[in-house]
């Protein structure tokens, strides 16, 4: 928190808040009492469904002027009932973001400078006034060279930071957050956590909704939420940690952990150094709550075929516009094998996996399953040996129920009766939706939407499986049932290939990293070879770091990446072990 | 095409350079004249809009457009001249089937109506950028909701035509074959269509929240950031265009022209 804020009044108060939408019997959120003062910024975050985007969109006034839902107690923005407030009112004064990129910008503006304009527009401001705070915030902001690019043509998280840019142009004091982050890269999350440490610092008061810890570790402070309540608000080093994260069954991040374990003060929980002295400096055993049980047993194949070599030869993809996506990429990835895609947005990995399943032809070089060309079958035909989940679930769901949507996929392949049945009953398993196969997968939130189009391609029962982006969009719980899903199929000898953004879901979940950078794989290897802080700089050339665990090892001189919690402590223990002479076993 | 853009084809063309409600007035006197006016007036639109295709560089693109509309013009040319009801000037006669004088004509001006119909709304669209249409209607006293509803309408299907291409790529991937035999791609619809609708549907609630953060609509007098250039002549060619509207609708009405 910055000095300013300690002495200044709350500019969000929200006061006994309970929100129920029509044909509901439970609230979505229920007697939540929050204040955030000025230059505070405060996290929210909690499982899947806990009410976090009902209360962003509370605090943000939005209900119920703009989404209907019976609302009882009060939210005060800057001292004024926001109930009360005109429109352009409550606009000037509270702004909100969500986490689609491309969905925050007006879609018809030319520039970024025009983008900017468009919430002055709508509030009246006059030309001259208007060109002032354009060149105000975007200096203030570090986005002045974005000024006069198309808002369409930028990353996901330039977009998000355009987003921001306007509303804050509009004066907000009040900055509300929906996962900002959600579907932004690594490089793009640090440049959105680093804009809204820069507002909090200039006076905005900042709640933002997240799952990431990165972000949410650099909070003043952490609100829990589940099942609507509060449960706990805290320094980001409690609030995530035992007593109250891990008390609604919500997995702690990484450094908490460690924290925890070494039992250093709160306030340095997001620390490296200060972890891994506490660490070396006591005998680490874990105390943590294990997480959820996602039973990672092995996947019960149908079909004899039950796995297939996979070899990329020289691969170029060009676009039409001339540009080459992918540079001459040879892989050989053997039957079974694990692999997980890094690299920042751009670097080619969407398009390297589509020439998989034969969804983009090459423009030189081929890929080859078991020694066959991918281009000799049709995409439809492939789909039998290839299984391809796409990032958006919602590119793909349009059954009226969970199972009829599963059904689909093993009924195209031509799959028997009984065999579709027991691939649907496999896959709902597999994902955790069994008590979900009658909904419409419309009325499931985005994570679980994620896990139905996953649990689809399953069924196909496909030799390889293919997931882009598997983990973006889902909390920390979702994370898990997808790496369970991984290691069911590794169990079975399948191979899994993953693009993510995830470092630790990389690290844990898989086998190999390959890492992309402009169309080239620039490193390929074991994670505890690939995710270390000596490939920092490596690394960072695509916009990408060590998980935090690479970070700690580093900095606790271990030689080998431990890629786990687990791992790290034995590897500590084994190490002060070694480093006593007079050890007990020498005694 | 982009998302921002639509069909917008960026030029420096003589009707780039009109004002939008200047272009829809055009637009609207063409309609029109194809509904209201004699059946053989629409070759004359015909060659109005070829020759204003010529003259601004999009011939070639709006040529590429016409498979848009190919199948409805044929299928409405090739059901009336063969079942237009109560007809019975038999020009080729099929086996059971035959073409009829009274259904070839009634296809023909059905068919011209609607190609003259898309191709003056497509030379729109063409020429004229999205925002620079929001600003116009706004500054024209137009509600702001009206004004979004048709840059909605503009952006739809460029927006529509993206998603389904992924879509389009993600069902196949689920072994959905969507070549081959007739029957096997409209089985296909149902998968790809869904998917476009309900996704555009999610779209909208997120744009819609986007927008209202922004404060559109939120007070009457809006302002604006971007000059919409509404050069002089423009003035006179609005009071024109809109005179000759008034004369077709005469024309019409008392059926001087005949019919």
């Amino acid at each position: 928190m910055t000095d300013a804020a300690s002495q200044t009044e709350p500019l969000l108060v929200i006061d006994g808040l309970s929100v129920r939408y029509a044909g509901r019997r439970e609230p979505a959120i229920d007697a939540v009492d929050l204040a955030v003062l000025a230059g505070e910024r405060v996290g929210v975050t909690g499982r899947t469904g806990a009410g976090k985007s009902t209360l962003a969109l509370a605090a943000g006034g939005f209900i119920p002027r703009v989404v209907r839902a019976k609302l009882a107690g009060t939210v005060h923005i800057d001292g004024i009932d926001a109930t009360t407030l005109e429109p352009a009112a409550l606009v000037g004064r509270v702004g909100l973001i969500f986490a689609t990129p491309a969905n925050q910008l007006s879609a018809s503006k030319q520039s970024v400078r025009e983008e900017l304009a468009f919430g002055l527009e709508n509030l009246g401001v006059d030309r001259a006034e208007m060109e002032t705070r354009i060149d105000g915030v975007l200096d203030r902001l570090g986005i002045a060279h974005l000024a006069d690019r198309e808002p369409f043509a930028l990353s996901g998280g330039e977009q998000q930071r355009v987003a921001i840019a306007s509303i804050v142009a509009m004066g907000t004091k009040v900055l509300v957050l929906d996962e900002p982050t959600a579907q932004v890269d690594p490089a793009g999350t640090a440049d959105v956590g680093a804009l809204l440490a820069e507002l909090a610092a200039e006076g905005t008061a900042v709640l933002c909704v997240e799952h990431d810890p990165t972000i949410l570790g650099a909070m003043d402070r952490v609100v829990v939420i589940d099942g609507g309540r509060v449960i706990g608000i805290d320094r980001p080093g409690v609030a995530l940690g035992l007593s109250i994260a891990q008390s609604v069954g919500l997995p702690s991040p990484t450094m908490v952990r460690l924290s925890e374990i070494a039992g250093v003060d709160p306030a340095n929980a997001f620390d490296v150094e200060a972890v891994t002295k506490g660490l070396l400096a006591s005998t680490p055993t874990d105390t943590s709550v294990p997480s959820a049980e996602h039973p990672g047993q092995t996947w019960m194949a149908t079909r004899q075929r039950s796995s297939a070599a996979l070899e990329i030869d020289s691969l170029v993809h060009r676009y039409p516009n001339g540009v080459e996506a992918i540079c001459g990429v040879s892989l050989s990835i053997p039957a079974g094998q694990s692999v997980a895609i890094l690299g920042q947005n751009g670097s080619g990995k969407t398009t390297l996996v589509k020439h998989l399943n034969g969804l983009l032809r090459a423009n030189a070089g081929e890929v080859r399953i078991d020694g066959r060309a991918t281009t000799a079958e049709r995409v439809d035909q492939l789909a039998a040996t290839v299984g391809f989940v796409f990032q958006n679930p919602d590119d793909q769901l349009f059954e009226r129920s969970v199972e009829r949507e599963i059904a689909f996929g093993p009924r195209n392949l031509g799959f028997a009766a009984t065999e579709v049945t027991a691939l649907i009953e496999r896959s709902l398993k597999a994902v955790g939706l069994i008590a979900e196969r009658t909904t419409n997968p419309y009325d499931l939130d985005l994570s679980r939407r994620k896990l139905v189009a996953l649990a689809s391609v399953l069924a196909m029962d496909p030799a390889i499986l293919v997931l882009d982006e598997p983990t973006t969009g889902q909390d920390s719980e979702g994370i898990a049932r997808v790496g369970a899903v991984i290691a069911a199929w590794r169990a079975a000898g399948r191979t899994a290939i993953a693009i993510t953004h995830d470092m630790e879901f990389a690290a844990t979940s898989f086998e190999r990293i390959i890492v992309m950078r402009l169309g080239s794989v620039i490193a390929d290897g074991p994670p505890a070879e690939v995710l270390t802080v000596a490939n920092s700089a490596l690394l960072a050339s695509t916009g990408i770091k060590p998980p935090p665990i690479a970070l700690v090892a580093a900095a606790a001189a271990l030689e080998r990446t431990p890629l786990d919690v687990d791992g790290l402590l034995t590897a500590l223990r084994a190490r002060s072990w070694n480093q006593t002479p007079q050890g007990p076993i020498e005694r | 095409m982009s998302a921002t853009t639509g069909y917008f084809r960026a030029g420096t063309s003589w009707l780039h350079r009109r004002h939008p409600i200047t272009k829809l007035l055009g637009v609207a006197l063409v309609l029109l004249s194809a509904f209201l006016l004699p059946s053989l007036f629409l070759l004359v639109l015909l060659v109005l809009l070829a020759f204003v295709a010529w003259s601004t560089g999009l011939s070639a693109p709006l040529a590429g457009s016409l498979r848009i509309p190919a199948l409805l013009l044929t299928s409405i040319l090739v059901v009336n001249a063969l079942f237009f009801p109560g007809a019975t000037d038999r020009l080729v006669t099929l086996g059971p089937l035959a073409v009829t004088r009274e259904g070839l004509s009634f296809g023909l001006i059905s068919a011209g109506r609607i190609l003259v119909a898309f191709l003056v709304m497509v030379l729109f669209l063409f020429t004229t950028l999205a925002d620079d249409l929001l600003e116009a209607l706004i500054s024209r006293g137009a509600s702001h909701r009206f004004a979004f509803v048709v840059l909605s309408a503009v952006q739809m299907v460029p927006r529509m035509q993206t998603r389904a291409a992924s879509i389009l790529d993600a069902q196949q991937a689920r072994g959905l074959p969507v070549t081959g035999s007739f029957r096997s791609r409209v089985r296909a619809l149902v998968p790809l269509i869904g998917p476009v609708i309900l996704g555009s549907l999610i779209d909208v609630r997120e744009r819609t929240f986007a927008l209202e953060a922004r404060g559109f609509g939120a007070r009457p007098g809006r302002t604006a950031y971007r000059v919409v250039a509404d050069p002089p002549q423009d003035r006179l060619l609005r009071w024109l265009l809109l005179a000759a509207a008034l004369a077709v609708v005469v024309i019409a009405v008392t059926g001087v022209a005949g019919s």
